[in-house]
């Protein structure tokens, strides 16, 4: 390594976190600490039915009752449940009416953010139920989709409004008792998503939704929930970027996702939570635990994420393939520098006939980033000629940092076709020469290595996500030459 | 959180009961380790991630005889017969060398006096984390008998050295074999092992060997697992390779034996090293292989290719777990790894775990895995020329196999190997 790659570095590792402010607004925040009580505070301030109440509790039994995960490929850091304060919303009220209504300071983060609030954004076609904290602001476009049948609102709101909908699914992919986050989750879900597309639909638009945590301390527990009934078509765009903090924040979300015979959700994931600064210190804990289910025969469930954010990246967005013919599709990019970690990947339970999964995995690490794939294949003895292809790639820039991959694949039916195929390199000298002999300078031939490195699963984002999401990666890897 | 036998408990007695003061200090404080590695970690169980697809627990319920009578006691004059092999014939009778072998540039001897010299401290157990494998732990505790396989400094062993152990199975018996390979600087030589089992007793292999290649060296080893029999096998082979050595394993399982499970690692402990690992493992009824693999990059320029290909019949199963880790030291690595698989039954299972861990940048490296079943378009071209099903199946097994049967150096072991394969394919198929 040059010593003027050596002193990009530098001057990128130094570099402040670009979205990193603090809005200030009065916020009403539950007390520190979680407890039956925590739980039922939450519950009440959002007037819940007894059912949800009852759940929640069951939910919590079962956190109290797992032990921290240990088989991940990073130290996990002492998460003090006890120090995290479980509810936030902002204090000036939570309905609005119109934008008139909404504290200016909040227009004004948004609008940082470049989120497509105001009207002419929302000529960009894009219906945004935002995410302040914890209580849904503002939801625009809400009756165009009203036309069409489609659900889209906080599932707060879907609560009251659609309660049978709710207690139908809610918990149905995601269990209260799956994993120690996922049961966190259910027990003090503060907010999220809920989205049913009904029969037959095709949903006009993207669906995208800005989360953000802004209360210091304050844990983030969006749950999300779509559902596509038989024959529907939904895109969902899923983005974070928050505030600089010097405290470790944990976000444990948990997103389900429900697609009936004939349905399709495509799910996208652009994910720029605050990474710590360049030793490591601050920066978001990310364990998410996403899952969808094909329900009926020929759904298709499709996620693409692009990670390049939080300090440790914790998730597995799998699909359950359990009607006949249905397919499941996972596309990754995962960025890691400094000292960022990824443990991220998919997992594909193939149980209907003629199943078919597509995994892309693309890792970066630059820096002292540590990334791993973790996924899992597996052919259930009914599942007659399931169909997998697999191909994780790693792409090393420095000698600091580390790839690993830990697939597992396990067959019961031996009319499966399974393909695994993983490489790990780093940037060709020679691609890089090329470059560099025709005028494009070395900073600027690595961005355009990568980009085309990781094009195959930037092109499956919705037009809106892929400009921001190249742009994000060309930022990660602004003097990561190596 | 140790699961306790009473196999365990036999194990513990025994070791209490069976100090041996003859044996030099440094065995036995390096015994006295190895037993509290066991103690406190007991067998492994499938909630431990490298034992997680095989659980031996089954494998251990048998009344097993921990020490098998003395070798004099089986007065087989049988050993296991490749055709045509021209090698130089050991024959360890429940683990015992009972002959003098007189190979030139070749120093054999039994482990026990072999230990007696103190300079073994540098080669036994020197590689194994004790800690992280129970079993080897167990062996290194409790081993009795082996021998030492010395090739002298630039010696080249003319013929193979064709090592076969026999055991009496009359009753059920534990046995922990071990083995201790040393190729000095510039030699080169070739082990083949098999089994012979007598006997239709439960019989537990718990074995560990060690092969050191030292600077310039070469050394090849073949095992050939194809005993029929109630037999259980663990091995933990551990490879130590110094800089521009080349060191390939050769690793085939056939039908017969109900449970084998390898655990082959290799250290790279000199740069401008090679290194092939080739693994076949055709799998019968009820039988389970595991193969887990460990390739460690530690030095610069190195190079490893692994390959190993399954073939799954009736209720069978195989496990592939093959690691590599790129130490941040080792630039310039080059690490390939394989694993594919055919599935020829809806009753077999496979779990293939291929992973790679990287922490240098200027490295290629790639793994691939693949599971799948006969290519009906080809099964239909020679049944279309009048080719029998069953004959059919055979060849294209064959020819998957042949990525990996023909990389055998000693063309009397692959004829064997080939022939084999026909043969088990055959019994299993008549069978239906």
């Amino acid at each position: 390594m040059s010593n003027k790659s050596d002193d990009i570095l530098e001057e990128y590792s130094n570099k402040e976190y670009e979205f990193g402010f603090v809005t200030d607004i009065e916020m009403e925040v539950a007390p520190k600490g979680l407890s039956e009580e925590t739980i039922h505070f939450i519950s009440n301030k959002k007037s819940e039915p007894q059912w949800l109440l009852d759940w929640r509790l069951k939910a919590y039994q079962s956190f109290l009752k797992q032990p921290e995960p240990h088989w991940q490929n990073f130290e996990l850091p002492k998460v003090d449940f006890q120090d995290i304060s479980y509810y936030a919303a902002p204090k000036s009220g939570a309905k609005y009416k119109s934008l008139d209504e909404v504290d200016p300071e909040l227009i004004a983060t948004f609008e940082k953010l470049g989120i497509p609030l105001s009207e002419q954004k929302v000529l960009a076609g894009v219906a945004v139920d935002a995410v302040f904290d914890s209580v849904s602001v503002a939801t625009t476009y809400k009756e165009t989709l009203k036309e069409h049948g489609i659900i889209f609102c906080s599932i707060s709101e879907a609560v009251k409004e659609h309660p049978e909908l709710v207690q139908k699914y809610l918990g149905t992919v995601v269990p209260h008792s799956d994993n120690l986050y996922a049961a966190l989750n259910a027990a003090v879900f503060s907010d999220g998503s809920f989205v049913y597309i009904p029969k037959g639909v095709r949903c006009p638009m993207e669906l995208s939704t800005y989360f953000r945590i802004n209360t210091q301390n304050t844990g983030q527990f969006e749950r999300t929930l779509i559902v596509a009934d038989e024959g529907s078509y939904v895109s969902y765009l899923e983005g974070c970027t928050a505030p600089k903090r010097d405290e470790n924040q944990l976000h444990a979300a948990v997103v389900e996702l429900i697609a009936m015979e004939n349905a399709e959700i495509k799910y996208s994931t652009v994910q720029n939570w605050y990474p710590g600064d360049k030793d490591g210190n601050g920066g978001i804990y990310n364990f998410v635990t996403k899952r969808g289910v094909c329900r009926g025969a020929h759904a298709k469930i499709s996620w693409t994420q692009v990670e390049t954010g939080s300090s440790i990246t914790w998730k597995y967005p799998s699909v359950i393939l359990q009607g006949d013919y249905s397919s499941g599709e996972f596309y990754s990019v995962a960025v890691t520098k400094n000292k960022q970690i990824a443990d991220t990947g998919t997992k594909m339970f193939h149980i209907g006939k003629g199943t078919k999964s597509r995994i892309i995995s693309k890792g970066i690490s630059a820096g002292e980033g540590q990334n791993s794939y973790r996924g899992l294949v597996q052919v259930s003895a009914k599942a007659e000629h399931a169909r997998n292809f697999t191909q994780c790639d790693s792409l090393l820039i420095g000698d600091r940092c580390g790839a690993h991959t830990f697939p597992y694949i396990e067959s019961k039916n031996s009319t499966a076709t399974i393909e695994h195929e993983a490489t790990t390199s780093k940037i060709g000298e020679d691609q890089i020469f090329y470059l560099n002999q025709r005028g494009i300078d070395t900073e600027k031939a690595v961005a355009l290595i990568v980009n085309g490195y990781a094009k195959e699963v930037l092109n499956q984002l919705p037009m809106e996500f892929a400009v921001e999401a190249q742009k994000l990666l060309s930022i990660s890897l602004e003097g990561s030459v190596g | 959180m140790i699961t306790t036998t009473s196999l365990y408990d036999q194990l513990t007695s025994l070791y209490k009961e069976k100090r041996n003061d003859t044996e030099s200090p440094w065995l036995t404080a390096l015994r006295e380790d190895a037993f509290k590695a066991f103690a406190r970690n007991g067998f492994p169980t499938t909630k431990q991630e490298d034992w997680r697809f095989t659980n031996i627990a089954p494998f251990l319920k048998d009344d097993f005889l921990l020490s098998p009578g003395e070798a004099s006691l089986l007065s087989t004059k049988k050993t296991a017969n490749i055709p045509h092999l021209d090698a130089h014939e050991i024959v360890l009778k429940n683990g015992m060398l009972n002959e003098d072998v007189n190979i030139p540039g070749v120093t054999i001897s039994p482990l026990r006096t072999a230990l007696k010299n103190d300079r073994f401290k540098d080669y036994l157990s020197k590689h194994i984390s004790l800690n992280a494998q129970p079993m080897a732990a167990l062996n290194t505790a409790m081993f009795e008998h082996g021998i030492v396989i010395e090739a002298d400094k630039n010696s080249i062993v003319d013929k193979p050295i064709h090592i076969t152990h026999i055991y009496n199975a009359a009753e059920p018996v534990f046995v922990q074999p071990r083995l201790l390979i040393i190729a000095n600087k510039g030699s080169k030589l070739q082990v083949v092992e098999s089994l012979l089992i007598i006997g239709e007793s439960p019989i537990f292999i718990n074995s560990v060997t060690e092969c050191y290649v030292a600077e310039n060296a070469q050394a090849d080893h073949y095992i050939l697992q194809t005993t029929p029999g109630n037999v259980r096998w663990i091995n933990f082979y551990q490879a130590v390779q110094k800089a521009d050595s080349l060191f390939n394993n050769y690793t085939y399982t056939l039908p017969g034996g109900l449970l084998f499970r390898n655990n082959l690692h290799l250290d790279l402990n000199g740069t401008n090293t090679e290194s092939h690992l080739y693994g076949l493992y055709l799998t019968g009824p009820g039988q389970l292989t595991d193969n887990h693999t460990c390739v460690n990059h530690l030095n610069p320029h190195c190079f490893s290719n692994e390959l190993y290909k399954g073939v799954l019949m009736k209720d069978s199963r195989a496990v592939f777990n093959g690691k590599i880790f790129v130490q941040q030291d080792a630039q310039k690595t080059n690490a390939f790894q394989q694993n594919n698989n055919m599935l020829l039954s809806n009753n077999a299972i496979i779990d293939s775990k291929p992973q790679l861990e990287i922490f240098a940048d200027d490295v290629k490296c790639s793994h691939g895995s693949t599971v799948g079943n006969f290519n009906n378009e080809a099964l239909f071209y020679l049944k279309a020329r009048g080719i029998g099903e069953a004959a059919a199946r055979n060849l294209l097994v064959n020819a998957f196999a042949f990525d990996v049967t023909n990389k055998i150096q000693i063309p009397a072991v692959q004829e064997y190997v080939e022939k084999l394969i026909t043969k088990k394919m055959a019994e299993a198929y008549d069978q239906q």
